[in-house]
């Protein structure tokens, strides 16, 4: 089987042939010129190919100190002492001038002036009443330790494992003079096996390295020859444009699983719709400040709906104006038809789930029914970052016998659950076409507060009866808007901005 | 932040309340923290809207409903049945008076009733001043739409004499000196002309003959209801005494209006005097107010399968008790009396005695139970726009989803469109005037988009799908929803050929390729000769093309745009079997 290396590789076994050594691996990178990397993904295809390898070796190496070199640059303390005797031709000088001269600290000056007389160059007298110092010798030859403290100026350092006797007490005396610095680090000898190096390398096939593998490369089997470029694996790559749903549209589509989870059929109503669907149905009367133009959108066209069938308008008439015969004193006061024809833009989804009260009358159901819906309300309102004039409401209803307040505590309870708030709490509120009514208060683990997150009750019997749904039926009802937690989920400040489309977010948004 | 829980109340925007808590301990008898209060508050439907601790100061939001929440006096009546000091309905005592208010039939030409009380030995310190301004603002509001249902009058009751006159007059045929402007003699039509209050109330008068008002015996003016008081009975710091006159249009409104009026008056530690209304045409006599307690019975099954509990009859009447109602065991089995204080103008039905005892029970008490039953479904429209969601995001297609409501002349204009109003559907009364008309293209939105992020990394390919609203006056509200499909590509080089390749991609996916054809046509928004008619089964039913210079400039785009837009009623409920 013959051999395939890259062309760098085939250099590098080339160059170990020649020096027939182990080579120091960063040694050899630098000889050879390339990015110690390379070299070393280089020798491992020489150790898949068999060829060579590298070892590790623990390296101990003794340097000299800040002050080792100073002194290899002036001499030890005792050469400068006699150096500056001798060439100023002083042969006595008392110890303390000679100091003051020297420049030395205390320690190594009198290392120094102990090691002179050791060697018999100066003596020492008190015999003139100072303390002075006498040149003695005529000759002073460099010492052992300045020789080998010389052989630092050719190279910088002694391997620990390789001293020799002397050196070891040489190095020992220049440590404790804290000349001597200690460096451990590992080596990477490269080798060639013995295949490496007797490998006859023009016998070897160069493997070429290619960035893609064409089609070309597939159908000829050259991709069998070729070696890929590696990449980094580790930085990102560009961006790409992909097609996202919308963030709104993905929540909403969340809640709705939620929803079906639990039983409930989506129903869709109109946007334009009556003012009665919007408002008489729900009991809401007709001078309720809720109705004034200011904060809901009027038609000027179409300007008039068409009423539902006869007897159900006068069922709702008849509860706005005495009860209707449904237990209430209702609000007494004159119904009127004109009113109720006028056209407006929903301004809740409760004008839908009141028509399929109606549905339900008008096609004899059964309970129980759980209807929910997910859409657009609108309100007469400026658009600021926190006012929108059109957004997303989500409402529930349950037409169930013998329901209850507890049964309402426990849907809201699971639902909320299911959006993934486990602290609820329901607590009194007023609606006007629900009593009892709550409202939605949730502990937002994200926000570490609580918030208020929707409304709540049964359907008032002023709401129900004109649509035939007597007490023990009765209407669960529950909504809330949808931007508000859009914008916790996606951690948006600008209501507006669910409605803007801005690409950098749509492009970027996480789900 | 916005607040999740306005939505189902319908709009309806909550009145609010600051309480000194120091003022409300001396009212409720016990010592409250702030911490506590914020809990308690809640459970009797009160709405905490900020803290000042360092002022020792809480602001409380109460429902419309509940108008006897609009004092601090109001608030420790429930506080103390909350706290269990006090069980039961409070009672005042009303001493019968000899004044007497007489109306004339002609008044029920403009503000039919008029209801009256006298509150004697007033001594209000600053606070409870200003509690009584605030109190009859807010009830001006919550009850009396403003003054055009009911309207309230405080007079220093010394200063004129009865008997008095609720009669109406011509607009000119009066002259006397209000408040506010003293200076002037006016008539009342000047009045409402010239006095800030009566520029502000005319309306309510609007096209009437004749206008309200209150004379005394000696036909000094006490009033021109809803507008004005005389400055003859301007109420001083020396006044002991008060007249009170509400009138309106609605007679159980008033009366709760006077009811609420005097009763926090009487926990300031006035005395209630009554008054007799002479309804001559009738020859009716009334005595108000009338603070008797309202009597109600009540099935306890009714209350305990509703609530979802099984109180004994102890328990329940205790619990009407906290909520500050007498109740008793009635006579009639298995029922319970109740009696409602004249103050609580919210109860018309059994079914709100059903809330009363949860509230009186706790609603954090309530057991949460679990019904089980029905099979959900999701509606076709969502179905199909989750259907073509995944078809378009599979040709790298980006959703976006725009307003509904749009401007006619951007709409329109923008794109080179002709319209005719009356075919548009026209809001009455927008605030914002941006806001016209309802869409009934996508596309424009689409524009508008690009223009949004023309600086955004190229190529842009957005899609919408959504519903637009057109007027179709054969239905039940004069208009009609359709769901529509529309795709843009803005780079440098889009064109027709990639617009289509996306027309093709979504028909195959959807099945409907065969039945689909493209035809030549014209249209402004587009360029001529690069626009086709996309028809199903050759109806009609989109378009697709590259757009017109002219609307891509008048969008501010610099790169060519293709387009498609396509009606998708057809396919709802489309079999998928």
């Amino acid at each position: 089987m013959g051999i395939k290396l890259k062309q760098n590789v085939l250099e590098i076994l080339k160059t170990l042939q020649e020096k027939n050594i182990e080579c120091d691996a960063s040694e050899l990178a630098k000889d050879l010129n390339l990015d110690y990397i390379v070299l070393m993904s280089a020798v491992n295809d020489l150790d898949k190919a068999n060829l060579g390898g590298f070892k590790e070796k623990y390296l101990d190496y003794l340097y000299l100190t800040d002050e080792g070199l100073n002194y290899l640059k002036k001499g030890l303390p005792s050469r400068q002492l006699i150096n500056y005797l001798v060439k100023n031709k002083i042969k006595e000088i008392s110890i303390a001038k000679l100091k003051e001269k020297s420049e030395l600290t205390d320690k190594p000056f009198y290392r120094a002036i102990q090691n002179l007389r050791r060697n018999k160059w100066i003596a020492t007298s008190k015999a003139t009443g100072e303390n002075k110092v006498f040149l003695v010798a005529d000759d002073f030859p460099n010492t052992e330790l300045e020789v080998f403290l010389k052989t630092f100026e050719k190279k910088p350092f002694y391997d620990k494992s390789k001293l020799s006797k002397e050196e070891v007490e040489l190095i020992e005396i220049l440590n404790k003079r804290n000349l001597i610095r200690r460096e451990k680090s590992t080596q990477r000898l490269i080798f060639l096996t013995p295949e490496g190096k007797k490998i006859d390398v023009r016998k070897i096939e160069i493997l070429k390295e290619v960035s893609k593998i064409t089609s070309e490369m597939l159908i000829s089997g050259e991709w069998k020859h070729i070696n890929l470029k590696p990449f980094n694996v580790s930085i990102s790559g560009p961006r790409i444009h992909a097609g996202k749903i919308h963030p709104l549209i993905n929540i909403i589509n969340e809640i709705r699983e939620i929803f079906l989870s639990m039983g409930f059929t989506e129903i869709k109503g109109p946007i334009v719709e009556s003012a009665f669907f919007n408002f008489d149905a729900l009991f809401q009367p007709q001078d309720h400040p809720a109705r004034e133009m200011q904060d809901t959108f009027y038609l000027n066209n179409p300007k008039q709906s068409k009423l539902p069938e006869r007897e159900r308008v006068e069922a709702v008439k008849a509860t706005h104006e005495n009860g209707g015969g449904c237990g209430s004193i209702g609000w007494g006061y004159d119904w009127s038809y004109d009113i109720a024809k006028k056209v407006v833009l929903r301004t809740h989804t409760t004008a839908t789930t009141c028509r399929r009260l109606a549905q339900f009358y008008r096609e004899n159901e059964k309970p129980p029914v759980k209807v929910f819906s997910i859409d657009k309300v609108f309100r007469n309102e400026r658009l600021d970052h926190s006012h929108l004039a059109e957004f997303m409401q989500i409402e529930g209803i349950v037409i169930d016998e013998n329901v209850t307040l507890c049964d309402l505590r426990g849907l809201l309870t699971e639902f909320y659950r299911k959006m993934g708030f486990s602290k609820i709490i329901t607590r009194p509120s007023f609606f006007p076409y629900t009593e009892p009514s709550l409202e939605i208060a949730v502990y937002s683990e994200k926000l570490g507060e609580w918030l208020e997150l929707g409304g709540s009750g049964i359907f008032r019997p002023e709401v129900t009866y004109p649509w035939g749904i007597k007490d023990p039926t009765r209407v669960l009802a529950w909504g809330l808007g949808l931007e508000r937690l859009a914008m916790l989920k996606y951690g948006r400040e600008d209501i507006r901005d669910l409605y803007r489309n801005p690409l950098k977010w749509l492009r970027e948004v996480s789900y | 932040m916005v607040k999740g829980g306005i939505l189902l109340k319908g709009g309806i925007k909550m009145p609010t309340l600051e309480l000194k808590v120091e003022r409300l301990e001396k009212l409720v008898g016990k010592k409250l923290n702030i911490k506590d209060l914020e809990y308690d508050l809640q459970w009797i439907g009160l709405d905490l809207e900020s803290i000042d601790e360092k002022e020792n100061k809480i602001k409380v939001e109460y429902s419309p409903n509940r108008p006897d929440f609009s004092s601090p006096e109001g608030i420790a009546r429930t506080l103390k049945g909350y706290y269990e000091l006090e069980l039961g309905a409070p009672t005042y005592k009303v001493n019968p008076g000899s004044l007497e208010i007489n109306v004339d039939p002609i008044v029920n030409k403009v503000r039919p009733y008029i209801v009256g009380g006298i509150i004697r030995n007033i001594d209000l310190d600053e606070d409870e001043v200003a509690t009584l301004m605030n109190i009859q603002e807010d009830l001006h509001w919550a009850l009396g739409r403003d003054r055009k249902k009911v309207a309230i009058g405080v007079h220093d009751l010394d200063k004129i004499v009865p008997p008095y006159l609720y009669t109406a007059v011509k607009p000119d045929s009066c002259k006397f000196r209000a408040l506010q402007l003293e200076r002037f003699e006016l008539t009342l039509a000047e009045i409402l002309k010239e006095h800030p209050k009566g520029i502000k109330y005319a309306h309510i008068l609007e096209g009437k003959e004749v206008f309200p008002i209150i004379f005394d015996k000696n036909k000094e003016v006490i009033s021109f209801p809803p507008i004005i008081n005389g400055i003859l009975t301007m109420v001083t710091d020396d006044t002991k005494n008060l007249f009170i006159d509400i009138t309106g249009t609605d007679f159980r409104a008033i009366n709760y209006t006077l009811n609420i009026l005097s009763t926090t008056l009487a926990e300031m530690g006035a005395k209630i005097e009554s008054v007799k209304v002479n309804y001559n045409e009738d020859r009716r006599q009334i005595t108000t107010p009338d603070l008797n307690l309202m009597k109600w019975t009540v099935s306890k099954k009714y209350i305990n399968d509703y609530v979802g509990v099984n109180l004994s009859e102890t328990e329940m009447i205790k619990c009407f008790q906290k909520v500050r109602f007498n109740a008793k065991p009635s006579k009639e089995k298995g029922m319970v009396d109740i009696w409602v204080p004249a103050y609580r103008v919210d109860i018309m039905h059994a079914v709100d005695f059903v809330e009363e005892c949860a509230i009186g029970y706790g609603y954090f008490n309530l057991p949460t139970t679990i019904r089980e039953g029905c099979i959900g479904e999701f509606h076709p429209f969502q179905e199909l726009c989750n259907l073509i969601r995944k078809i378009m995001i599979g040709a790298q297609y980006l959703e976006v989803i725009n307003f509904l409501l749009t401007n006619s002349e951007r709409h329109y204009n923008f794109m080179k469109r002709e319209y005719v109003l009356k075919d548009l559907i026209q809001i009455l009364n927008p605030k914002s005037k941006e806001l016209d008309t309802t869409r009934t293209q996508l596309l424009p939105g689409l524009m508008e988009n690009l223009l949004y992020n023309r600086s955004e990394e190229k190529p842009i390919k957005i899609f919408e799908v959504g519903e637009i609203i057109e007027l179709d006056l054969s239905t039940e509200t004069g208009a009609r929803q359709d769901l529509h499909l529309a795709a843009v590509t803005y780079h440098e080089n889009s064109n027709f050929t990639e617009i289509r390749s996306l027309l093709d991609h979504l028909t195959i996916s959807l099945g409907i390729n065969e039945k689909i054809k493209v035809m030549p046509t014209t249209s402004p928004t587009y360029i001529e000769g690069r626009v086709g008619k996309i028809s199903y089964n050759s109806e009609s039913i989109g378009i697709i093309g590259e757009i017109n210079p002219e609307v891509i400039l008048n969008f501010n785009l610099e790169f060519p745009v293709a387009a498609l837009e396509m009606d998708m009623n057809k396919f709802l409920g489309k079999q998928l079997i």
